[in-house]
């Protein structure tokens, strides 16, 4: 008898020892980990702590019930004699059994509600920023700056399709990050603009869904500069594993010159559609327009996914010579009822005009149509 | 009345005894132990507010 238990226990041990080990292996090494990231705010540590509290909760009632099981099991086995007790009930164990939980319960709670309050204490912060999950990328808006972008996905098609080699960022990589300054609470205010979203970054232990009509709050304060890459965690369509989240956190000053890089973007964007562009100038704006809004659904060769998604090779208006109005009106307020969005609200004229251009000349379309960003403009603002 | 009670707090906590149970059988009608039960209910969840009102202030 004594020694199935010193055996038990001694086994028990080693479990704990392997087990305490990886959590610290991978605490150090958090991408490789099978345990959750310690993270990068005052809040993810709270949550990686609790998380790990109640591991070790779990695993000592596990240690104590197994081991009552299994002490029962071998020493009382029917081969040695055992005789099973007859009896109904016993209210006193009862009452025990069902009383011991609700106080673990309980314990645990209280420190977890405590964190809970302080992640949904969204008052007090310096900066917001409008988050709206699209299919399938993110728009910032920082609401007091005048600031607003796109983030997509920065991985070429070609290691998507294994025509190349994965990086290490593979799929976790976007062309614009989120940039946030170091040392200032972040309130974000989630929504979607078309299917519920949710925005997951585990480094700031923030996960919220972003939902159409609805404005979700969170927040998050990042004290040491880095990026930390996160995913879309509610399956939102055919590129859901596609539309990433980087954040980027720098320093205040830093935060300044990136502001004031992206309201000289922007205004260059706009300045865009005064001038004439070349046909050379317009394809080469359209494949990369392309590549990143229309080849999703539409294929990088224009061959589309019928009946789904139309082709836009050899077919349709974007061949027909007299199909012209109808494809700008399509790229420009989409179409009702199937999954083709509205650009005219999210691609500047400039891109929008490139993106036609593009898509009425390449792939043998040889329409020889040249759409200037200025004919774009103007429809825009006669709506 | 008070031994309704006792057996409706035992169903809340989900352990009664067996003695406890013949006893509450022999009672021909539900009725008494169904107006507890949802009388009680009611005190619960009042509790519960009260308690979540208090952590607030």
């Amino acid at each position: 008898m004594g020694r199935i238990l010193y055996a038990y226990l001694y086994a028990a041990s080693i479990c704990l020892i392997v087990l305490s080990t990886t959590a610290q292996a991978s605490s150090i090494n958090t991408s490789s980990g099978f345990n959750m990231p310690p993270g990068v705010t005052e809040i993810s540590r709270e949550v990686y702590s609790l998380h790990m509290t109640i591991l070790w909760i779990c695993v000592a009632i596990a240690v104590v019930v197994f081991g009552v099981m299994f002490y029962s099991l071998i020493v009382y086995r029917k081969s040695k004699g055992a005789k099973p007790a007859h009896f109904h009930e016993n209210t006193t164990v009862e009452i025990i059994w069902t009383a011991v939980p609700l106080v673990i319960l309980v314990l645990m709670a209280v420190p977890a509600t405590a964190t809970l309050k302080k992640m949904y204490d969204t008052s007090d912060a310096e900066l917001d920023v409008l988050v709206t999950g699209y299919q399938w990328r993110w728009r910032y808006e920082y609401l007091e700056e005048d600031v607003s972008f796109f983030s997509n996905l920065a991985t070429p098609r070609e290691q998507i399709y294994e025509a190349e080699e994965k990086g290490d960022f593979y799929l976790v990589e976007v062309d614009e990050p989120m940039v946030v300054p170091t040392g200032v609470k972040v309130r974000l205010l989630l929504t979607a603009n078309d299917v519920i979203h949710s925005w997951w970054v585990p480094d700031l232990a923030v996960k919220k869904d972003a939902i159409p009509g609805f404005i979700n709050e969170t927040w998050f304060k990042v004290d040491e500069p880095g990026i930390y890459r996160g995913q879309c965690a509610e399956l939102c369509g055919r590129d859901h594993a596609f539309m990433p989240i980087e954040v980027k956190a720098v320093s205040p000053d830093e935060y300044q010159l990136w502001l004031a890089s992206r309201r000289e973007a922007a205004e260059a964007e706009v300045a865009g559609a005064d001038r004439e562009w070349s046909l050379d100038e317009l394809m080469e704006r359209g494949a990369g327009t392309y590549n990143t809004y229309c080849a999703a659904c539409h294929q990088p060769q224009g061959q589309g996914l019928p009946p789904m998604f139309p082709a836009l090779a050899g077919v349709g208006m974007s061949v027909d010579p007299d199909g012209l109005r109808a494809h700008k009106e399509i790229v420009l307020y989409g179409k009702t009822g199937t999954a083709m969005p509205a650009f005219g609200s999210t691609l500047s004229a400039a891109e929008l005009a490139a993106v036609i251009t593009y898509e009425r000349n390449a792939w043998g379309n040889d329409t020889g149509d040249l759409i200037q960003p200025s004919a774009i403009r103007a429809m825009l603002e006669s709506q | 009345m008070l031994k309704v009670i006792r057996s409706v707090l035992a169903a809340f906590f989900g352990v009664q005894s067996e003695a406890n149970r013949q006893q509450d059988f022999q009672s021909t009608s539900p009725w008494k132990f169904i107006v507890v039960g949802v009388f009680m209910t009611l005190v619960f969840v009042f509790l519960v507010g009260f308690v979540a009102w208090l952590a607030a202030n």
